[in-house]
């Protein structure tokens, strides 16, 4: 038998590459060789084709909406293929600009409509202003994960609208659209999130299930070896105990 | 002057004189206050000037202002917002001191710093002589949204034909700015030593702006700097009138200028500053010092006079002798990191982040710095210490660039970075943000007298 082996895509990393989504991906192949998986992150240029066959987790970054632009135009070549691999149970990272390309459609400040991926049933309209700001949310009971809060940090123009499961209930900050304290998605093993760059640092937690969802994805339902995270939870609880802080004042 | 910025200049007096007195130092407040009461105040003191540069960009403009005063400011007085309070209100309070109670300046000409945003607030108003952009970067995003959003800002800036306009040529989303557009100058390197290691690094704007294609590199230097085209459009680096030859171990570099059809020119200059991002600074300042008119032969002169802004590798002697860099965007902090790649071993490296307003409250940059490339270098740091309010967040980003979390160590308060020992003989880096600058700067003074 072969050494076992995670092979992370990360989609069109020359354009959506916004907020450190390098930091995910660092968490991500840390945390997997940690436990002795080999792991490959396989860069996907606009255009080129993605071979399921060979990945087991799908990683989309966060863009400007010009990059947006220029991946909108050149995504409907993906749609079919993903939509179906999604079906599959394919895990999927969609952060920021990546998660908004999930949906039908983007509309930009101009009233420029930019098509999406289409592969969930999510609207995005950009707002008057942008939502900025540290951000705390609990995610859903059903996960049984050992913490159910996520920390991060926000800052986004679109206002999202979706009729899946959000990832999480706002504590502090905006979330999907400011309005309904619902803050991202979470569908089969997709994690779609406004939460960006060092949304996986932090989260050790979140991390680790899309390490367990791309073993899953290829048949392995074993656990994960549990790891030394005293520095993650510091840094997560520094934030959560920041932003209560924050709320008792107001 | 009207009769409200007159009140406002003799309030903006009355506190700066309060604040002299006090010992207090606030380098924006009398300029603060002043535009509170009379925003027009600012524009009637501007057009006093008979010369005005204007110095832009995401980084270098600090030090590129500095390293131009000391090569034009050798028999003439110049006014500068020196201490980088470069929105109004610090430009307000640079200006008031030269002002007279009868409504005249004292000196007429100004280098003056201006943050991108603010810049086309400054622009819908005045006419300066001269902008020069350093580059554009991404910053601090949450303050600007997004690179688009600056550079937007500087394209409105930067209209004016009349307007000399001197511009990075290496650096895509620069150069840009010149497209179609008279009274253009750029500079660029022409040469310098290549890098043997492959980089992580985030590029801004590394796909073209006419058509969105990636664009493609003969030759990189740092972030989207280098010798690029776009391989669809034909787009391409322009072909700057001032060039850098920067060579390996050697202190001074060679500029070789071809303007307006004159002559070429060929010049050497010794290089005040380490890391190559400061050759950018250098060449930028010196090229617009030939455009206002200095000899090349008096470089040396005023450079030998420089002194570095505060916190850009200020050296503090002692023992151990301790060095202060402010970072405070990716791009920034990687050449910071890269100027001290084969620094000796056994030097701790201490990194001081806040995330206040005026650091950035999105501390995600700090995945974008290539420490990784840093660490493969310098595989001897002693040991790391993180503190500030982000520091927690700065350990974690250390432990994921693969550094053993034994030998990284959180530090509560900024202040016991300056407690931190280096071996015999070697350096403590301090890497801190914006607003720890000053105070660990004041500390570091301190303990010289």
């Amino acid at each position: 038998m072969s050494v076992k082996s995670i092979r992370i895509a990360h989609l069109f990393p020359e354009l959506l590459n916004l907020y450190a989504d390098q930091g995910n991906l660092a968490v991500l192949s840390l945390r997997a060789r940690a436990r002795g998986f080999r792991v490959e992150v396989v860069p996907i240029k606009l255009r080129e084709p993605i071979d399921y066959r060979q990945i087991d987790l799908i990683m989309l970054g966060g863009g400007s909406d010009r990059e947006q632009r220029v991946v909108s135009e050149a995504l409907a070549g993906y749609a079919q293929d993903l939509r179906r691999a999604i079906d599959d149970g394919l895990p999927v990272l969609a952060v920021c600009g990546g998660y908004q390309l999930l949906g039908h459609s983007y509309e930009l400040p101009s009233g420029e409509i930019l098509p999406g991926l289409q592969a969930l049933d999510l609207v995005t309209k950009a707002g008057t202003s942008r939502l900025i700001g540290n951000i705390a949310i609990e995610l859903p009971e059903t996960l049984k994960l050992a913490r159910s809060t996520v920390v991060g940090f926000e800052n986004h123009i679109g206002r999202t609208e979706h009729s899946h499961q959000a990832l999480g209930r706002v504590l502090a900050g905006h979330g999907n659209n400011g309005v309904d304290h619902a803050e991202g998605i979470f569908v089969k093993r997709v994690v779609g999130t406004y939460i960006h760059g060092p949304l996986l640092p932090k989260n050790p937690h979140l991390a680790d299930l899309l390490l367990t969802y791309a073993r899953a994805y290829r048949g392995d339902d074993g656990t994960l070896e549990i790891l030394d995270d005293t520095m993650e939870w510091q840094a997560h609880d520094q934030m959560l105990a920041r932003l209560n802080v924050a709320r008792k004042e107001r | 002057m009207d009769v409200r910025s007159w009140v406002a200049f003799a309030v903006a007096s009355v506190t700066a004189f309060a604040l002299r007195v006090t010992k207090r130092a606030g380098t924006s407040l009398p300029g603060y206050v002043a535009a509170r009461i009379s925003p027009n105040l600012l524009f009637y003191a501007l057009e006093k000037l008979d010369r005005c540069v204007i110095v832009t960009g995401t980084n270098g403009k600090t030090t590129t202002s500095a390293l131009l005063r000391s090569l034009v400011a050798q028999d003439e007085t110049w006014i500068s917002n020196a201490l980088g309070a470069n929105l109004l209100q610090g430009i307000l309070s640079a200006l008031l001191p030269e002002l007279t109670w009868r409504g005249q300046l004292r000196v007429k000409r100004a280098i003056l710093e201006v943050d991108e945003a603010t810049l086309p607030r400054l622009t819908k108003r005045f006419r300066p002589d001269m902008i020069i952009v350093t580059n554009v970067m991404r910053d601090q995003l949450d303050r600007y949204g997004e690179v688009d959003a600056t550079l937007g800002y500087l394209y409105e800036s930067t209209r004016d034909e009349t307007v000399e306009l001197v511009l990075n040529a290496d650096d895509p989303l620069a150069a840009s700015l010149g497209k179609n557009r008279l009274n253009t100058f750029y500079y660029g390197l022409s040469d310098w030593p290549e890098d043997d290691l492959l980089r992580q690094e985030v590029r801004d704007g590394a796909f073209c702006l006419r058509c969105g294609g990636e664009l493609f590199y003969t030759r990189t230097v740092f972030g989207q700097m280098g010798h690029y085209h776009c391989p669809v459009c034909f787009e391409k680096r322009p072909e700057p009138q001032f060039s850098m030859c920067v060579r390996a171990m050697q202190d001074d570099v060679k500029i070789r200028e071809e303007v307006r059809l004159q002559r070429i020119l060929e010049y050497h200059v010794t290089q005040p500053l380490v890391g190559i991002y400061n050759a950018y600074n250098l060449l930028a300042a010196c090229a617009a010092a030939r455009l206002l008119g200095v000899n090349p032969a008096r470089f040396e002169v005023g450079l030998a006079r420089f002194t570095a802004p505060i916190g850009r590798m200020q050296t503090f002697p002692g023992n151990p002798s301790r060095v202060l860099a402010l970072i405070k965007n990716p791009t920034g902090a990687t050449m910071v990191l890269r100027s001290l790649e084969g620094v000796q071993s056994g030097n701790p490296l201490c990194f001081v982040i806040n995330d206040a307003d005026a650091d950035g409250r999105d501390v995600s940059w700090l995945w974008d710095i290539d420490i990784e490339s840093y660490v493969k270098r310098s595989p001897l740091v002693s040991a790391w210490y993180c503190a500030g309010t982000r520091g927690a967040d700065m350990a974690l980003r250390l432990k994921y660039a693969g550094i053993e979390p034994a030998r990284i160590h959180l530090l509560e308060r900024a202040e016991e970075t300056l407690r931190v020992n280096a071996d015999e003989g070697g350096s403590v880096y301090i890497l801190c943000t914006y607003t720890a600058l000053h105070p660990l700067a004041n500390q570091l003074e301190a303990m010289q007298s």
